[in-house]
């Protein structure tokens, strides 16, 4: 079991810029790293380049406190788990499992005992003797499991290994990883693309896009406190919402415009984050379920129309946009069905029982606690560093 | 869309003609498909058909037209070693095959699997090798044998045998090696394999079916093969099958009756091969189909 240490990795296929840009990551011993983000941001560059299957252009890579840089597949004692399994066709389950252990040349007893205690515990021990065609395809993925747990590497490397299955079966894998990455406290770097995989398995979860780290963090951390705008949409489902607002300050007030309504916020903003002068713009960040039906007589309200409704069973999301507040608000619910949809500016979270109906006009608090700042050109947080 | 559907109480004589349902127009077309098929299929055996029935008459009783003898057989083994020539030819096919898959299953791997910078120009020079027919290169790669002092006995043809091989299995191993997923070459790696160890425990395996076209397309072609064997293979005692029918044609009196009996055993050997791997070979000649 070993560290790994990404520093100023970098890689450039060919001439355009590069897949990976100076990444410098540190995975401790035993820890669950996720790296996360939309496809082509080079997440899975950096696994492959983790496991020796792509080289280096610049940076130095560690395994445990050896440089790997030029080392080979097979010399990294590294066991990965692949997006679609990559069993072997030809081989039994058995065969899979132990195949590594074989090349590696451990006995045929030895072999026989690690592939039965890796089959015990993930529950594959009466599927031995089977061709990876004959299994499901969450046994395919415990096969591909357990051909990495077998070898004891010193890390494991997992590239998006949940996403060929269904939704339910994913989440059971999902536990299931988490589990035996615990049991076996194997250093590991797993990739995908799903926020949520992210947030439930992950000590830490890296988020990276067009090849260049954002941040790293732990699950909450990244998802309450956001360094930029994009890590910010990403983290969340549904992702927060962000609105471009401008600043008025003065007389001990601070209070933002959206669109023709205002909003007082706390001024202990003014101390926690970098405000731009009053005047000036910046994008508000504001978490769906930060969004909050209130009565119009509420301070700090603004008024939206319902423009839709997704009913999910546990939870309602209610996408919302602004309305002139000088306009009678019985005029938008008497045309309501006329209307055609609008481009909703902001998402609501709302509890399953909550009675809405399209073209509502509702009054909405956004939670002044728990709003986010980031600039409007660079769109990296307003707050400052005091965590 | 119009369905008629006619009640069986009315369907008689004094009812207008209807249009033949789907399930007629099918029926036809099997049947119209079937005739085809045991036309076509009366017409490639009739020649085994004729060579079998010949073969087993004497000479007088071909000319006459009937009867039946097995003197053509007993003949034939005098006439010609029989037994010598199946052998050569045996040896030399199975050495050019063995050339065509040694080499070939490595650079197919290579090319498809394998980035090099003018991977895809050498590849097609390969390639391009399969449209030179071999009659045009026979004359260069005669006086180069002959040069090597490989004329005599097995090791000029086979080497031209296999050189005129190894394109196509070239082709088709790399596009059947472009099929196996990049991932499955990968696990090996990191499971521990290198290149070779990957091509020859995880790709190999699973390219049965490209190894069986190979096999079997170029057995046939080189079994049958009389021109390289006639003027590479110049020691009697190692001529082929096909040169030494070709012999017993050029003789002075030929018996078509041996001649059959000869070219039976003669084309027993590509039969039975091809039917032993037709149904890998089916797999390998349409693989890539169905991606």
């Amino acid at each position: 079991m070993a560290e790994i240490d990404f520093d100023g990795v970098t890689k450039i296929f060919g001439v355009g810029p590069p897949a990976v840009d100076h990444l410098s990551l540190h995975v401790d011993d035993g820890e669950f790293m996720v790296l996360v983000g939309p496809s082509g941001c080079g997440k899975t560059t950096a696994l492959r380049m983790l496991a020796g299957l792509e080289e280096i252009t610049s940076g130095t890579l560690k395994i445990g406190n050896a440089v790997v840089n030029n080392v080979l597949p097979k010399d990294r004692d590294v066991a990965m788990v692949f997006q679609n399994y990559a069993l072997y066709p030809h081989m039994s389950v058995a065969e899979n499992i132990g195949f590594a252990l074989k090349i590696r040349g451990d006995s045929k007893s030895e072999i026989k005992r690690k592939v039965a205690e890796a089959a015990s515990i993930l529950h594959l021990s009466e599927y031995l003797e089977r061709r990876p065609k004959a299994l499901s395809g969450g046994q395919r993925q415990r096969v591909a499991m357990g051909r990495a747990i077998v070898r004891s590497p010193q890390a494991f490397l997992m590239d998006e290994p949940l996403s060929n299955l269904d939704a339910k079966l994913r989440v059971e894998m999902r536990l299931e990883i988490a589990r035996i990455q615990r049991l076996l406290g194997v250093a590991t770097v797993y990739v995908t693309h799903d926020q949520v995989e992210a947030m439930t398995m992950g000590d830490r979860v890296a988020v990276l896009r067009d090849g260049q780290l954002q941040q790293v963090d732990t699950p909450q951390d990244l998802y309450d406190h956001p360094v930029n705008e994009f890590v910010a949409g990403f983290m969340g489902s549904p992702p927060m919402n962000l609105v471009r607002c401008r600043v008025r300050a003065g007389n001990d007030r601070i209070e933002v415009d959206f669109g023709d309504q205002t909003i007082e916020l706390p001024w202990h903003y003014t101390s926690s984050h970098e405000l731009p002068a009053s005047g000036l713009d910046v994008v508000v960040g504001i978490r769906p379920e930060d969004v909050i039906i209130t009565d119009a007589s509420s301070p700090n309200t603004i008024q939206t129309r319902v423009e839709r409704r997704e009913a999910l069973g546990a939870e309602i999301l209610v996408h919302l946009s602004h309305v002139d507040p000088n306009t009678d608000p019985s005029a938008y619910a008497e045309n309501a069905r006329a209307d055609i949809s609008r481009k909703a500016s902001l998402v609501a979270k709302m509890g399953p029982r909550v009675k809405i109906t399209v073209g509502d006009v509702l009054s909405v608090q956004l939670s002044p606690e728990h709003a986010h700042f980031f600039d409007a050109a660079t769109g990296v947080t307003l707050r400052k560093r005091s965590r | 869309m119009t369905t008629l559907i006619t009640p069986p109480q009315e369907s008689d004589d004094r009812e207008a003609p209807t249009p033949p349902s789907r399930n007629t127009r099918a029926k036809v077309g099997r049947w119209a498909l079937f005739f085809a098929m045991v036309v076509i299929a009366v017409v490639m055996l009739y020649p085994f058909w004729v060579m079998i029935i010949t073969s087993l008459k004497s000479e007088a009783q071909f000319l006459s037209g009937g009867g039946f003898s097995w003197l053509s057989w007993k003949h034939l083994s005098a006439t010609i070693p029989v037994g010598q020539e199946v052998l050569s030819s045996t040896i030399v096919c199975s050495a050019s095959i063995l050339i065509i898959l040694v080499v070939g299953l490595p650079a197919g791997f290579a090319f498809a699997k394998l980035r090099f910078r003018t991977s895809t120009a050498v590849f097609l020079v390969i390639v391009s090798a399969m449209m030179v027919p071999l009659q045009a290169i026979l004359m260069p790669e005669f006086v180069n044998v002959t040069k090597l002092g490989l004329t005599g006995g097995y090791f000029g043809a086979i080497l031209v045998y296999a050189a005129l091989g190894t394109p196509f299995s070239v082709f088709l191993f790399t596009t059947y090696f472009r099929g196996v997923p990049d991932e499955l070459i990968e696990a090996g790696i990191v499971d521990g394999l290198g290149y070779f160890g990957a091509l020859w425990r995880l790709v190999v395996p699973i390219a049965i079916p490209a190894i069986a076209t190979v096999t079997v397309l170029q057995f046939i072609q080189i079994w049958d093969d009389l021109l390289v064997g006639l003027l590479f293979i110049q020691n009697t005692s190692e001529r082929p099958i096909t040169v030494g029918l070709a012999v017993l044609a050029a003789g002075r009196t030929t018996s078509i009756p041996e001649l059959m009996a000869g070219s039976f055993i003669s084309a027993l050997p590509a039969m039975i091969v091809y039917l032993g791997f037709q149904r890998y070979l089916v797999k390998g000649l349409t693989m890539g189909i169905d991606r």
